[in-house]
Formats: structure tokens, C-alpha cells, sequence
């Protein structure tokens, strides 16, 4: 077991576990934040991901213990205030979402995404999409939430 | 019955789940934390067909966090096996223990069940349980299991296969002798997988002092399931609760109870303390449930038009190696509803069901869903053959709007659909006479586009009678309650499971114009068998029809009581007149509406808390329970257009468009009605496009991993245009039709029908999925 402190949502969690407990394990038991989901625990699904300092990441291929000293981010910390962010209220809006299961990565994938490339391409977004998969909305409504939101961030700019 | 008028049901409203699953506070199995719960986890055969000659378990006990270690001989002392043995005719009974005693039948099955202090130790000890295999030849195919002296993958039965039925009507050999020329068939469907993004996992706890089995599980019908787990538990039902919470996706892999959770439960029982389990990836891609797996054969006697005038159907499905539902349960649905929309009379159909080494299959979203492209693949072999265009010979075919209600050769009864409509629609939209110019412009380039048409009638809704007449067990009926609390707060539930479909959302709107009140003002409770009704569960696409219906008839019900307390208190001698509009009782006189000042709150608060003022003998409170048993079946129908390009050096296929025309009665949220649409679809084209649960020739699965088993992403799949034309079904009071699992059907036939459209000026023809690249070159490279 090994003793060890990780950033979290700006948050500080004390935490003991194995050298090999998943990061994903350790954010859902340990830090009690059960918004990060698991689905294949081998990087292909995309639901664990969460930011790494600022970048995603996949929560089941890093182990905890290396993530000292690194901003991690997670679902739990994109509304703030209870207040949706622009992408989450475009995935409601435009019905971007069914079971929910895979929800969440998705919006971090993005969230991540639409900061460095804020007027993506439909053919871009798909691309960077593929890497997470959703088994219920065939993706379709998943675009064009995405699509909605950069051109909302267009618009404002406008 | 009085139909109000709908304000709330066709409204496009955001769900009400969102808010949850966005913020990342939605509660799924895993989620709920449970203080003190041990893991569990499963050894697994790795020899597709062995004999168990010991399991050794010391050293795994010695192990750090260790707590116990439970094999096949520990289950049977706690636990009944599973009989699967439905009075039907040609269906061989089965049985199963809940783990393998004697024999392993797949490369997965569970054979010992480790359970420590933590998911790590329990798989760390799971690694030093000893079993001694005596490996037995596999049955890995369904031509080995079908062998004179085949391997017996259930040594119970006479041979591998555990189903035949046999079906004539008329007679279609007379039909053969006639026809112009008799055009045969075959398609072949790949083995698939549901693949939740959730995997499959409970928390079971054991109440040492009631006595009582709580189970936390992702499921699809709570009660069903409650009924399974009491019985082979020996518990009654009154000793188990089931909590299904949101769920990470369904698509019928979430049904059936399982062994591993029927250990699991047991387990928990034993020690006397919660016991949880999640499987991995892994696991749930080789020994969940599979699905598919279908080679079927159409000989269909035709005149020169192309008319239709006989049809013989086989149909030949790998079942795996146990029987969770009745061998002939899904590919017989088949063989009942195949003519679909088109007019039949002579018709003849075999449908065998055999066992092999694999794991078992299940129904997957659309179980039948090989039903369109069989049909309209054979609509197209016509065409070909013939030298016809293939959408005059759909069209020749086809039943006519005033030939409805028709009978299908099997009698089942198509009535309240618009398949020419659709199809029609759906023609304009892709530009069919536009796209054979375009084609042929494109061939001399060297580009081969295709174009696809699919026709599909949906059988969305078993009623008892149906599953009466088909010697099914269970009941199709779906129950509701409606509670009007003392403050005017709306509760309601329904025997349903959720696995995304927006039930918070939808039966709100129907509860909202069912009763009068805003949908914002209802909430639905559902999952837990302590809250909800006993209803049938989520499974096909019922949940509408008969779970929507159910919930109307309680709430119009709960409107009825409360219009007649209203009556009473504005001094009233009837409730003539009256109407509640979004919690408000309006008056109705001289055909204008004319609002009171009394509420819902008001009327409820008299129901509960002044019953001397209710009208005379009139009960106190506003609870109201209601059944509702849809007709025998009912249908929606929709037609899909598809056009793809074909590359034909690599086999590589694009999607350039892909349209839907669809009719599924009263739509109760056009939002998830489309969503439903969009993932059905997608979930075909995955299948018939990547999905492909592989075993090699020794019965050994080589998929064991999402980088084997492809499913689409975002970049496979194209955006989809629906072109809504829903017609109110007369079959019950709300009109509704239902929907869900037809998008798979018409995805799967439509694409293949867009790939041989492109293949034929090769001279070869796809009777095969996925559609892979390997698999179209195999084909290009024939000729």
C-alpha cells in the first residue's frame, strides 16, 4: 500500500492504495467521485476519460500513483455552480445522450477539444469523436451538439 | 373511452435524465456504494468443451483477502437449476445448474467463484484456482454440430439440435411447379454481441435479520427477474427486492438472470454479507450473450412480372452451448412476420435451432432482425434474376392501403401501416430515378455507387394471446400506478426497466395529458420492484405501447376521481363540463373554457385530509392501479433508402446517405422517438457492417477485446435523415405503435441490398455479414 495525494476539481484527496489500483478505481472508490465511468478497461471505449492537466486521458491505462503532482479533472467539475457548461447544454438540448454511460467522457473529450480547436469541421469532430464509443445514439445527435456549440462560440465572437 | 386533447404527448422535451448523466451524478450499479462488500470473481474455462475432473481451491483460499471460493457443487446445495421447458412442439427441454458441475461447454464458462476483500485480490486468487480439464472435441460450427455423430454439446439431449418447427400453408410446391422460374436465396449472419458500454454487474445483500435479499443489478425487467432469483434462490417473492438503477445500456443483454449473479446473490446469502461483481470487457464479450448467427435459405416461386406467388423459408440458427430463453424463441419470430408488407398466400418455413461450444444466445436489440433483409434480399434476387427494376417488383408485391387489415400467411394480422407511403417517401427523398443517372455516370469513371431500399414492418408488441398462441410462457400485459400526493405531487411508476429510452421523460407527457397537469409536476418511479408494479419489463419495443398505455389509463382513471371530488366542491351535481388543464380545473360552458380557482393541490388536499367533504361514498385518497394487456401484436413500419460507394480495389464501403421514412403511431417525444431511431440504425449497420464474435475451428474465441470485436464509431456511421409520417394506431386508446428495434432491421437488409446494387455489374452478389472490406474483395477478386 502506498500513501500518496492527488489534485483533483482543485480539490486535494488524500489516498491509500496499491502501486497498481487504476486511476480510474482510485477517482471512483477512493475519491468518491463515480461520475468517471468504466467500460473496457483497456483504452478503447473513451467513458474513463478525464482531463490530465488539461489534456484527456484515459483513466484505465494510467495508474493512480503516477498522477502526483498533475491537475486532474473530472465530470463532476465541468457545470459550475449548477450550471451547465455550453456542450453539456447543447448534449440536452439537441437529445445527445440515452443510457448515459458513456456521457461522460464524451463531454471531457470535448471540453478539452473545443479549447484548442474552437470551429471544428463536422469531419473533425467525427474524427476525434471515434474515440469514444456509444452503443445508443448512433453519434448522430452527439455532432451535431458539438457542431451547435462551436458555432455558437462563432456566433459570439461574431 | 373520452381522449383529452394532447398537449403534452408529441412535444419535443429535453429529458429529464439528462441533468444527472451530464454532471456526472447519475447512479448506475457501480455507483452505489455499499459499506463492507466483498467482490467476487469468476474462473473461466479455458477449453471451448472439457470435462471437470477436480477443482482445487487451497491455495487460492490462502491467499490475502481471500474470503471463499465457491465451485459448481457449492451452488447446487443453495441454488435450483435453470429448466427450460415451455410446452412447445419440436423444442427439446434443457437444463442447467448454476455453475458447470461435470462439464464445460465454452471457452468462458464459469466454473469456481472466487470472493475477497477487494476486486484486485479476488482476481489475483482467482489466477491460483487449480482445475483439472479433460479437454472433449468442440463443436465449433453449426455443419459439426449438425454431424451424423456429432459431439453432443448437452449430453441430455438426442442431438445438437434442440429446435425444429415446421410451417405450410397452401402449397407452395403446386406454386413452384407453376412459376416462371424459382429464385433462391441464402443469407448468412455473422455471431454479435449486445456490448453495453456498462458491462454486466450486481451488488447483492443479505439481511441476516429480515431474511431478505436486496439486489442492486442494471436490469431490463425487475420484476421477471425478481420471480427467477426467488425462485432458484428458495426464496419466496416477498423475500427479494430488486433495484435496478440507471442503466448503462441494455439492448436484451440485460434480461435473462445469469449464472454469475445468481452465484453472486448466493454467495451473499452464505456469508452474510453484500458481495459484488463487475465483469470485465473481456467477460462480457465471450460469455455474456451472444446473439445472430443465422444462415437462412428463401426459394421463392415467381411469374415473369416478378409477383410473388409461393415462398419457402429455412432458416438455421447457432444457439451456443446453454438455452437462457427457448432454442426457437427468436428465430421462429422470423419465420411468423417475414412476408412483412408484402401479399402472400403459399408459404412454408423449417426453422432448426442447434447447439454448439459457444457461448449462449439471447435476444439483441431486434431479435428478428434478419427478417428484412431475408425478405427484401429476396425481392432483389427477383429483380436480378429477372432482369426487373427492384423497386417496381416491391412495388407489385406490396399490399395495398384498402387491402388493409391483411392477414400474413401465418396469420398474423398487419393492419393500421403504411408501407407504401414509406417506401414512396422514402424514394422521393433519395432521388431514385435521379441516382440510377448518377450511377451510370459514375460506373464509366470507374466509381461504383449502390442503392438500397428496405421496406420494414416492426412487430413492436406482444400481447398474451400471442404469446399464448406460440406456446411461450409469460404474458405481454403492462401494469401502472398513479398516486396523487396530499400536496397535489404526482408520483407514478410502471413495471418498466430503463436503459436510456427516456421513460422519466416520456410517460411524464403521457401521465401529464392522461391527468391534467404539467409533465414538470410528474415524477416516474421506476426500477425497484418494492415501488413499481409487476409488469413484464422492458424488452422489445414495448415500453411504449403497453407501458404508455398502462400509465394513460391510470392517469385518465386518477383525472375521472378527481374531476368528481372538483364537482363536489364548486357545488356541482356532476363533473359534465369539467376539465383539469395542467393542474387546474377549468369549466366548460357553452364551448368556452372558462378557468376556477381551484387546483389539483386543493382537490387532493381533500382526498386526503377532509374525506367527510368527498361525494357520497366516495373513497378517501387518489391511488389508482391499472393492467393493461395490448392486442395480440402490433406493428409499425418505416422504409429505409441507403446509398453507399464501394471501392472496389480495397472492399472499403462509404455511406453517402442514408434516409428513413417512418411510421410509429402517436409519437409520446419526437426527441427520443428519433434517438431511438438514429441508435437502432446505427446498431444494424454496426452489425452488419464490423461486428463479428469470432471462433476458430476449435471453438476457441479469438474476440476477446474491443480492438477484435469492431463495433462503429463516429467515423463508420453517417448522419441520418428521418422523415417522420406517423399515423395513429386504432389499436389502442393513445394511438401509439411503438418502435426501436426496427431501425435495426432495416439497417441490416438495406445496406446489403446498396452493396449488391454496387456489386452487380461484377456479377456476384454479398449473402454474407459484416460486409468487411476482407469479405468484398473476397467477392471482387472471384471475378
Amino acid at each position: 500500500m502506498l500513501e500518496f495525494e492527488l489534485t483533483v476539481n482543485g480539490e486535494r484527496y488524500p489516498v491509500r492504495a496499491e502501486p497498481r489500483k487504476l486511476l480510474c478505481d482510485v477517482l471512483r472508490e477512493d475519491c468518491r467521485l463515480t461520475g468517471t465511468h468504466v467500460g473496457c478497461e483497456h483504452g478503447v471505449c473513451g467513458a474513463c476519460t478525464v482531463l490530465v492537466d488539461g489534456k484527456p486521458s484515459r483513466a484505465c491505462l494510467i495508474y493512480a500513483v503516477q498522477m502526483q503532482g498533475h491537475e486532474l479533472t473530472t465530470i463532476e467539475a465541468v457545470a459550475k455552480e449548477g450550471k451547465l457548461s455550453p456542450l453539456q447544454q447543447a448534449l440536452h438540448e439537441v437529445h445527445g445522450l440515452q443510457c448515459g454511460f458513456c456521457t461522460a467522457g464524451i463531454v471531457m473529450t470535448f471540453e478539452a477539444y473545443l479549447k484548442e480547436n474552437p470551429r471544428p469541421s463536422e469531419a473533425e469532430v467525427r474524427e476525434v469523436l471515434s474515440g469514444n464509443l456509444c452503443r445508443c445514439t448512433g453519434y448522430h445527435n452527439i455532432v451535431k451538439a458539438i457542431i451547435r456549440v462551436a458555432n455558437e462560440g462563432r456566433d459570439a465572437k461574431a | 373511452m373520452r381522449r383529452p386533447k394532447l398537449r403534452h404527448i408529441g412535444a419535443a422535451l429535453p429529458r429529464k435524465e439528462d441533468l444527472r448523466f451530464l454532471t456526472g451524478h447519475g447512479r448506475y450499479v457501480e455507483d452505489i456504494e455499499i459499506p463492507g462488500a466483498l467482490h467476487a470473481c469468476f474462473v473461466r474455462s479455458p477449453y471451448p468443451h472439457a470435462k471437470i475432473k477436480s477443482i482445487k481451491t487451497d491455495e487460492s483460499r490462502k491467499l490475502e483477502g481471500v474470503v471463499a471460493v465457491y465451485t459448481g457443487k457449492d451452488l447446487a446445495q443453495w441454488t435450483t437449476p435453470l429448466r427450460m421447458a415451455p410446452p412447445i412442439e419440436g423444442l427439446h427441454p434443457v437444463e442447467m445448474t448454476t455453475l458447470p458441475i461435470d462439464k464445460v461447454r465454452f471457452h468462458g464458462d464459469p466454473v469456481a467463484c472466487v470472493i475477497a476483500t477487494s476486486r484486485y485480490l479476488a482476481e489475483d486468487a482467482a489466477e491460483r484456482v487449480e482445475v483439472d480439464y479433460e479437454p472433449l472435441p468442440a463443436v465449433a460450427n453449426l455443419e459439426q454440430a449438425l454431424l451424423e455423430n456429432a459431439v453432443k454439446v448437452d449430453a441430455s439431449l438426442p442431438s445438437n439440435l434442440v429446435s425444429i418447427q415446421r410451417f405450410k400453408t397452401g402449397d407452395p410446391e403446386a406454386r413452384k411447379r407453376e412459376a416462371f422460374k424459382v429464385i433462391e436465396s441464402a443469407f448468412h449472419q455473422g455471431r454479435m454481441t449486445h456490448l453495453p458500454i456498462e458491462t454486466r454487474g450486481l451488488a447483492a445483500v443479505w439481511d441476516e435479520g429480515r431474511q431478505h435479499l436486496t439486489v442492486h443489478i442494471g436490469n431490463q425487467v425487475p420484476h421477471p427477474y425478481r420471480s427467477q432469483v426467488a425462485a432458484r434462490m428458495r426464496l419466496s417473492e416477498s423475500q427479494v427486492t430488486i433495484a435496478s438503477p440507471d442503466v448503462g445500456g441494455g439492448f436484451g443483454q440485460k434480461i435473462a438472470l445469469y449464472r454469475e449473479e445468481l452465484t453472486v446473490c448466493a454467495a451473499s446469502r452464505q456469508l452474510k454479507r453484500p458481495v459484488r461483481w463487475r465483469e470485465d470487457r473481456m467477460e462480457n464479450l465471450m460469455a455474456a450473450s451472444h446473439a445472430r448467427e443465422d444462415s437462412v435459405r428463401t426459394r421463392a416461386a415467381v411469374t415473369k412480372e416478378g409477383r410473388l406467388l409461393g415462398l419457402e423459408l429455412e432458416i438455421l440458427e447457432d444457439f451456443g452451448a446453454y438455452c437462457f430463453y427457448p432454442a426457437n424463441y427468436l428465430a421462429r419470430v422470423v419465420a411468423m412476420i417475414l412476408t412483412g408488407p408484402y401479399k402472400l398466400r403459399d408459404y412454408a418455413f423449417e426453422v432448426k435451432v442447434a447447439l454448439t461450444n459457444k457461448c449462449g444466445n439471447g435476444p439483441m436489440r431486434a431479435p428478428m432482425a434478419i427478417t428484412s433483409w431475408v425478405i427484401e434480399g429476396t425481392m432483389d434476387a427477383i429483380a436480378r434474376e429477372l432482369g426487373l427494376d427492384p423497386l417496381e417488383v416491391r412495388r407489385l408485391n406490396m399490399v395495398e392501403t384498402r387491402e388493409l387489415p391483411y392477414t400474413m400467411p401465418t396469420g398474423e394480422v398487419i393492419a393500421d401501416i403504411t408501407p407504401r407511403e414509406t417506401l414512396e417517401a422514402a424514394v422521393k427523398a433519395i432521388d431514385y430515378a435521379g441516382f440510377r443517372k448518377r450511377q451510370a455516370a459514375a460506373r464509366k469513371e470507374g466509381r461504383h455507387l449502390g442503392l438500397g431500399l428496405c421496406s420494414v414492418v416492426e412487430s413492436t408488441t406482444y400481447g398474451s394471446k400471442f404469446y399464448k398462441a406460440a406456446g411461450i410462457p409469460g404474458s405481454g400485459h403492462e401494469a401502472a400506478w398513479l398516486r396523487i400526493e396530499p400536496s397535489g405531487a404526482v408520483n407514478a411508476s410502471v413495471g418498466l426497466g430503463a436503459t436510456g429510452q427516456g421513460y422519466e421523460t416520456a410517460f411524464a407527457q403521457v401521465v401529464a395529458d392522461g391527468l391534467g397537469v404539467e409533465p414538470s409536476q410528474v415524477r416516474m418511479q421506476m426500477g425497484n420492484t418494492d415501488v413499481a408494479p409487476y409488469g413484464m419489463g422492458s424488452r422489445g419495443a414495448r415500453g411504449g405501447t403497453a407501458g404508455g398505455t398502462a400509465i394513460f389509463l391510470a392517469a385518465r382513471e386518477a383525472n375521472e376521481k378527481v374531476l368528481a371530488i372538483a364537482a363536489q366542491m364548486l357545488g356541482f351535481d356532476s363533473a359534465e363540463g369539467l376539465h383539469l388543464v395542467d393542474g387546474r380545473v377549468e369549466r366548460e360552458i357553452l364551448g368556452e373554457r372558462v378557468k376556477t380557482d381551484l387546483t389539483l393541490a386543493q382537490v387532493a388536499r381533500t382526498a386526503y385530509l377532509d374525506p367527510t367533504a368527498l361525494p357520497k361514498g366516495m373513497a378517501p385518497g387518489l391511488d389508482f392501479s391499472k393492467t393493461y394487456d395490448p392486442p395480440p401484436m402490433t406493428y409499425s413500419n418505416a422504409a429505409h433508402a441507403c446509398e453507399v460507394e464501394l471501392d472496389a480495389e480495397t472492399g472499403a464501403l462509404k455511406i453517402l446517405r442514408y434516409v428513413v421514412a417512418e411510421d410509429c403511431g402517436t409519437v409520446l417525444n419526437p426527441f427520443v422517438v428519433e434517438g431511438q431511431q438514429h441508435g437502432a440504425i446505427a446498431m444494424g449497420l454496426s452489425g452488419a457492417l464490423l461486428e463479428h464474435m469470432r471462433y476458430d475451428e476449435h471453438g476457441n474465441n479469438i474476440t476477446g477485446s474491443l480492438a477484435d470485436y469492431l463495433v462503429a464509431t463516429s467515423t463508420d456511421l453517417p448522419g441520418f435523415e428521418v422523415i417522420p409520417m406517423h399515423t395513429p394506431s386504432r389499436g389502442n386508446p393513445v394511438g401509439i405503435k411503438g418502435m426501436a428495434e426496427g431501425g435495426v432491421m432495416g439497417a441490416i437488409g438495406v445496406i446489403a441490398c446498396a452493396v449488391n446494387d454496387a456489386l452487380s455489374p461484377f456479377g456476384v452478389v454479398a449473402d454474407r455479414q459484416p460486409l468487411s472490406p476482407d469479405y468484398l474483395r473476397s467477392l471482387l477478386r472471384q471475378t
